[in-house]
């Protein structure tokens, strides 16, 4: 826990505010996942997004329950720590470390992208300089506003995914009323099955739309009374994102375009999905999808390239804010240094630690871009990396470090359920299995075993399918064991084992400082029930 | 022209109402306990403080409390009513004119609407003369309704060691609405003095 004299991250963030950081992170990525999905899976689109759903539906219901339970910023990283020691927690963490600021690269990358067609001198291809200027400012825009203050930010946040909120829905509105047709859908998903490989593959982009309730949890510990709010917010999160890619999905396999579908570079006609999927739209099919909406399309493709661009920055915006926090539980758990844990006086935000991660996804930038900057560049990474720089690296790497986090967060999971069931939880997955264990009644979550099975699956397929996300994925890995054993050892403390954690008396501070007290309460009474001298010494 | 499928338009329409739904059911979490506490205390005070009196006499002194009367009644949008009770003894008739006692409570009252107006809210002034102070007082809260009476302690007090009269303690005893009594302590007048107002010796304020 934070030093008594250290000012401490405020709880301001709403309901509304934390439906909204986890909004913003996976709202977005419907905005890039549709046209993957639809170029891989094509007729099966919407089953490759169902598969991916049901694994997300129940990475959401882990995360509910475990941010509900320890209601504390660091998400992932924090429960697997307490769950399965430091040394995994480490990895779960620094895994989402990466994701987090791979995400503030590259929706402020796409966030570009989407203004470039509405100002072309952004346009990456014909004016690299001009666009890596563009992102760069954003990312440090970014900064300087999460330094300010999460109220700020949180504001912005919420403003944006209420305006995107409405512009979805009525896309999805307009488009089933006016242009769907049940018996389109029925014959694209009869003639154009596509492969296992390419569902399986579709399958794995289609896990990336998913990415980004980590956010939820990262802001637990500034949320309002977190046991209460946090699991209304994710589950309604969780609904809404699956209501969305699954009726993007069918309505791109069913709907009548509004207009003539321009035919392919050999000359081949093409239908709506597959003119969204291709290479050269599947970057803005939801502009594009817009577009085609009888009537509403008019309007939609004036303002949805704007919003997809806003959209994207808010979800960057979400990146550096989930990066600084988990920075911050990390160092207060004695995984990263000191220094992540220091909290602005002035402002009352972890300025160092949002700083230090925006100077990563710099890095992260200078990577991706390099190649369209430097013809050179451009040539070693054709022969070392198989040509896919840019958003290709990004993306690679972002599936790679989700897959692993959320591994081990369903291991987490299981693993609480066995060691700690003496904590309150206000929200319980449903599906469990009763057992003893260790003399105390527990219930075995089956839903945590199914969803590992199914995110193993999804990771293990990234790294059969991702060229560059199984090499620079566990890169990143073995670059953290080595600053994790160097700071370990300066410090004295165990590498592969765990400092000693006082569980139980944190958990009580935890449930407190959230102002869970009737909690707090019923944590008590079962501590004093199964174990009265450990209660009466910590009450 | 369009046509529109019927199952395209239930799907449509269901995607519009589960997300409303979503929504809805997201912003109107279970209050805890700690926040029905602060919602009752919250209804409570409005409850209370919808009228209020403050009282002066001779005997008892409220200028502290007319200043936080005032802030209440600002917060609260209460009507706010100072009296001051001139007490007229036996020996002389009930109408007989009390030019010093009638000169301190234009003082009293001129104080208090330099309070109220300070605070910015309206306030209503009377005063009455009386046989008991205490009558006095339980009839014009009886025929004003009020929610609430603010007193401030007995002007003697402050040497007699004892803050609380016979008179102040059945009117709180005998109210039948709330009664709040302000003590003034050794820094009892910083509320008024927060407000720009000098204290007297006598315990009165001015301007």
């Amino acid at each position: 826990m934070p030093d008594q004299h250290q000012p401490e991250l405020k709880r301001s963030v709403t309901p509304w505010g934390s439906f909204s950081w986890g909004y913003s992170d996976v709202g977005a990525d419907i905005f890039v996942g549709l046209g993957l999905v639809l170029g891989a899976a094509a007729g099966a689109s919407n089953v490759a997004f169902l598969f991916a759903g049901i694994v997300y539906v129940c990475i959401g219901l882990a995360y509910t329950e475990l941010a509900a339970t320890y209601p504390v910023a660091g998400g992932g990283q924090y429960f697997v720590m307490r769950g399965l020691g430091d040394f995994l927690g480490f990895i779960a963490g620094w895994a989402v470390l990466l994701d987090f600021t791979i995400d503030v690269t590259l929706f402020a990358w796409s966030c570009v992208d989407y203004l470039s067609e509405v100002i072309p001198q952004l346009l990456n291809p014909i004016h690299p300089w001009v666009h890596f200027i563009a992102v760069f400012a954003l990312i440090a825009g970014l900064c300087l506003l999460n330094v300010l203050g999460v109220r700020e930010s949180t504001t912005f946040n919420g403003v944006v995914s209420a305006l995107d909120v409405i512009s979805e829905t009525s896309i999805l509105f307009f488009g089933f009323l006016f242009a769907f047709r049940p018996e389109l859908l029925v014959h694209t998903m009869t003639t154009q099955w596509p492969s296992t490989f390419n569902l399986m593959l579709g399958a794995s982009y289609a896990i990336i739309s998913f990415v980004g309730l980590e956010s939820i949890s990262q802001a637990a510990q500034e949320t309002q009374r977190p046991a209460s709010i946090i699991p209304r917010t994710s589950i309604a999160l969780i609904l809404t994102i699956l209501i969305y890619a699954l009726a993007y999905s069918n309505l791109a396999l069913g709907m009548v375009p509004w207009h003539q579908i321009p035919a392919d570079a050999m000359g081949h006609a093409q239908t709506l999905w597959q003119w969204l999927g291709n290479n050269d739209n599947n970057g803005k099919a939801v502009a594009l999808l817009a577009k085609e909406v009888p009537y509403f399309g008019a309007l939609a493709a004036l303002y949805v390239p704007i919003l997809g661009a806003i959209l994207l920055l808010i979800s960057s915006n979400s990146g550096v804010f989930g990066s600084s926090r988990i920075a911050y539980a990390m160092a207060n758990a004695k995984l990263l240094p000191s220094i992540f844990q220091r909290v602005n006086r002035r402002f009352r935000t972890p300025a160092i630690s949002i700083v230090a991660f925006c100077a990563i996804a710099v890095v992260e930038l200078i990577f991706a871009a390099w190649p369209s900057l430097d013809p050179g560049a451009a040539a070693f990474y054709a022969k070392f990396f198989h040509g896919e720089g840019g958003i290709g690296f990004l993306g690679d790497l972002y599936a790679f470090g989700a897959a692993t986090s959320y591994s081990f967060v369903f291991l987490a999971l299981i693993a609480l359920r066995l060691n700690d069931p003496l904590s309150p939880r206000k929200f319980r997955i449903p599906l469990n299995i009763p057992l003893t264990y260790k003399g105390e009644r527990v219930l075995f979550p089956v839903i945590g075993v199914l969803g590992f099975i199914g995110i193993l699956s999804i990771l293990v397929f990234t790294i059969i399918t991702h060229d560059l996300g199984r090499i620079a994925g566990p890169a990143w890995l073995i670059l953290g064991f080595i600053i994790f054993v160097v700071y370990r050892r300066s410090k004295g403390l165990p590498v592969f084992g765990s400092a000693p954690h006082d569980w139980r008396h944190e958990q009580i501070g935890i449930l407190r400082d959230a102002g869970e007290l009737e909690l707090m309460d019923e944590y008590l009474a079962r501590l004093k029930e199964r174990e009265p001298a450990r209660a009466a010494e910590i009450g | 022209m369009i046509a529109i499928d019927p199952i395209g338009a239930l799907i449509a329409a269901a995607i519009v109402l589960a997300v409303i739904a979503t929504l809805w059911w997201m912003l109107h979490p279970p209050i805890s306990k700690v926040q029905e506490i602060a919602r009752d205390a919250e209804t409570e005070l409005e409850r209370m403080v919808g009228s209020i009196i403050v009282v002066f006499s001779e005997n008892i002194a409220s200028q502290h409390m007319m200043a936080l009367a005032a802030k209440l009644a600002k917060g609260e949008r209460s009507e706010l009513l100072a009296i001051y009770v001139v007490s007229v003894p036996y020996s002389l008739p009930p109408d007989a004119e009390m030019t010093d006692e009638e000169r301190r409570a234009l003082d009293a009252l001129g104080a208090a609407q330099a309070i109220a107006a300070k605070a910015d809210i309206n306030l209503r002034t009377e005063t009455v003369k009386a046989r008991s102070t205490k009558q006095a007082v339980l009839d014009i809260a009886k025929r004003e309704r009020a929610n609430l009476i603010v007193l401030g302690s007995f002007r003697e007090g402050k040497y007699t060691g004892a803050p609380l009269s016979r008179t102040i303690e059945e009117i709180a005893a005998e109210a039948k609405c709330d009664v709040i009594i302000g003590v003034e302590g050794k820094h009892g007048n910083l509320l008024v003095d927060q407000l720009g107002f000098e204290q007297t010796e006598q315990g009165e304020t001015a301007p």
